[in-house]
């Protein structure tokens, strides 16, 4: 175990009381570059997370929506807009924005409202569209997810800012720039399972060596790519997941963290003590530890995230991630299956719908739904996602239901 | 050098005034003696909102920093540069900026020497390497 959860694991939590809450309906598009309006990809994973749970729209109470750049495409105001085009216009959304990590803080206000009992059953979604942007402009936007008066107002891009955390954590740690392309090459060796993948190529250590530099140290496939689309799931509470007659899991743990918002401000810059918080609630309170978790979808935004996500979520001691990439032991059905959707970096990463998306790869894996990536036996599955370089994020554990 | 607070400018109009003169502004708490950066509002050891400022001199090490290839809006017209965090000599406190004429890694090893040169309305917090 991570020696900082002897220390995490003891301070006090408070106990959780609500009603349990399952995930009763997952439905995703591709992720990539998507011809439709933004509107049109979210009612898409909608209808999909609706039938996939076998109700109708009118079973749904409560409409919560995460997304960063719906201006990019014409609509903020987003979740009236998907409300009423789904012919239930009388329900209440909300949209939630917290950049890269929109979609698992929108899945955890929806996981909160179900338990606290307001709502039997709630619609969660997160969708993006911004391959129309160019390059540069792509490239602001997510700038304005920094701090940005210290970060993007001095010039630094999303991948400039983990290109600082990389050049840190390899001269403190005995990690190279071939461990950070190993995750790469694992990520999209699982990605080329997932029919749903952006980037679905296979590549090598060289590959990714050769690619060119994007933001010192990191090069093209360190990278996720920028992509459109949308993932959606049913929330409910047990007499609705029971009375529904179809597969559902469990939420077992929850968990919330921040972090100080630029990267200058962070006593240690290769960790991210929004994850080790988020994941100290979460294993809390689903009274489990980093041994439990069977697989995990993190948040590989580049590839030195998934090294530090890993180690800050216990499953490697701090500056031991890079050995266990390179041991292999982070791959499919091995010692912990890290990313077996192909993650940010080769599944793609529609930044308001990643965290959503990452429940979605899980109730697939508990539902006999993902093919040649299946985690053999898994029972307990972790997601972690952020946003920005960390500055929010949140953790959460699913029991299967046999 | 501990200073006395203008009246009718924002925190960050402070620290933009104080980096134009090569110079970061930080704020020391007048309870537990914390110094953290001027555009924060409340100590964050003790949450007390008493503070005196201190200017320091934008000298320091580099403790990381990156050199990119498509630079966000507003950077097009500049050539290779890098962001680069430092942190401030005899002082817990890193920040960051942006340093001109940077192409190569091997032209910023850390621990570097980097200066507070200017602030500029377009580029931000302008960073220049000394030896």
């Amino acid at each position: 175990m991570h020696p900082l959860y002897i220390f995490i694991m003891l301070k006090p939590f408070p106990r959780y009381m609500g009603e349990k809450v399952y995930v009763l309906g997952a439905g995703s598009t591709k992720y990539g570059k998507l011809n439709e309006s933004i509107i049109e990809i979210a009612l898409n994973a909608s209808r999909d997370a609706i039938e996939s749970a076998g109700i109708t729209p009118r079973d749904v109470k409560a409409g919560y929506i995460s997304n960063v750049f719906g201006v990019a495409d014409k609509q903020v105001h987003m979740a009236p807009v998907i409300m009423s085009n789904l012919g239930i216009s009388d329900v209440p959304g909300l949209t939630i924005e917290s950049a890269c990590g929109s979609g698992s803080v929108m899945f955890r206000e929806a996981f909160a409202n179900v338990s606290a009992g307001f709502y039997d059953c709630v619609l969660a979604l997160g969708v993006e569209k911004v391959t129309h942007t160019s390059t540069v402009e792509s490239t602001t936007l997510f700038s304005y997810c920094s701090d940005f008066f210290y970060e993007g107002g001095n010039g630094a891009s999303f991948p400039g800012l983990f290109g600082s955390m990389a050049r840190a954590y390899l001269a403190t740690y005995k990690a190279t720039e071939e461990d950070l392309a190993r995750v790469a090459v694992k990520n999209h060796e699982n990605g080329l399972l997932n029919p749903k993948a952006h980037v679905r190529k296979k590549i090598t250590v060289e590959d990714v060596l050769k690619s060119p530099v994007v933001a010192s140290p990191l090069k093209l496939y360190d990278c996720c790519p920028f992509s459109d689309g949308a993932s959606a799931v049913i929330l409910c509470n047990e007499d609705f997941a029971k009375k529904s007659g179809n597969p559902y899991m469990e939420v077992v743990g929850s968990g919330r963290g921040a972090s100080p918002a630029s990267v200058q401000s962070r006593k240690d810059i290769t960790t991210i003590p929004s994850t080790v918080e988020a994941a100290r609630q979460a294993y809390k309170m689903a009274n489990l530890s980093p041994k439990d978790i069977d697989f995990v979808e993190v948040h590989d935004c580049f590839t030195i995230a998934e090294l530090i996500d890993i180690e800050d979520l216990g499953f490697f001691p701090k500056g031991a991630a890079a050995q266990a990439v390179r041991e292999g032991r982070t791959r499919l059905n091995s010692d912990i299956t890290v990313n077996p959707s192909g993650g940010l970096k080769s599944k793609g990463h529609p930044i308001g719908a990643t965290g959503v998306g990452q429940v979605v790869e899980v109730f697939e894996q508990f539902t006999n739904k993902a093919g040649e990536r299946t985690v053999e036996d898994a029972e307990i599955a972790m997601t972690h996602n952020f946003g920005a370089t960390g500055a929010s994020a949140a953790v959460h554990i699913f029991k299967k239901i046999k | 050098m501990t200073q006395s607070k203008p009246k009718n400018q924002s925190s960050r109009e402070r620290f933009i005034e104080f980096a134009k003169n090569g110079n970061i502004l930080l704020n020391q708490c007048n309870k537990c003696n914390n110094i953290i950066l001027e555009t924060v509002y409340y100590c964050d050891k003790c949450f007390s909102s008493s503070f005196k400022q201190i200017s320091y001199a934008g000298k320091g090490t580099v403790v990381t920093f990156t050199i990119q290839a498509v630079a966000p809006e507003g950077f097009e017209d500049v050539n290779s540069y890098a962001w680069v965090i430092f942190k401030l000599d005899d002082c817990d406190i890193n920040v960051s900026g942006f340093l001109p004429g940077i192409s190569s890694p091997s032209d910023l090893p850390l621990g570097s020497k980097i200066k507070v040169i200017d602030f500029h309305e377009k580029h931000g917090l302008i960073l220049q390497k000394y030896q």
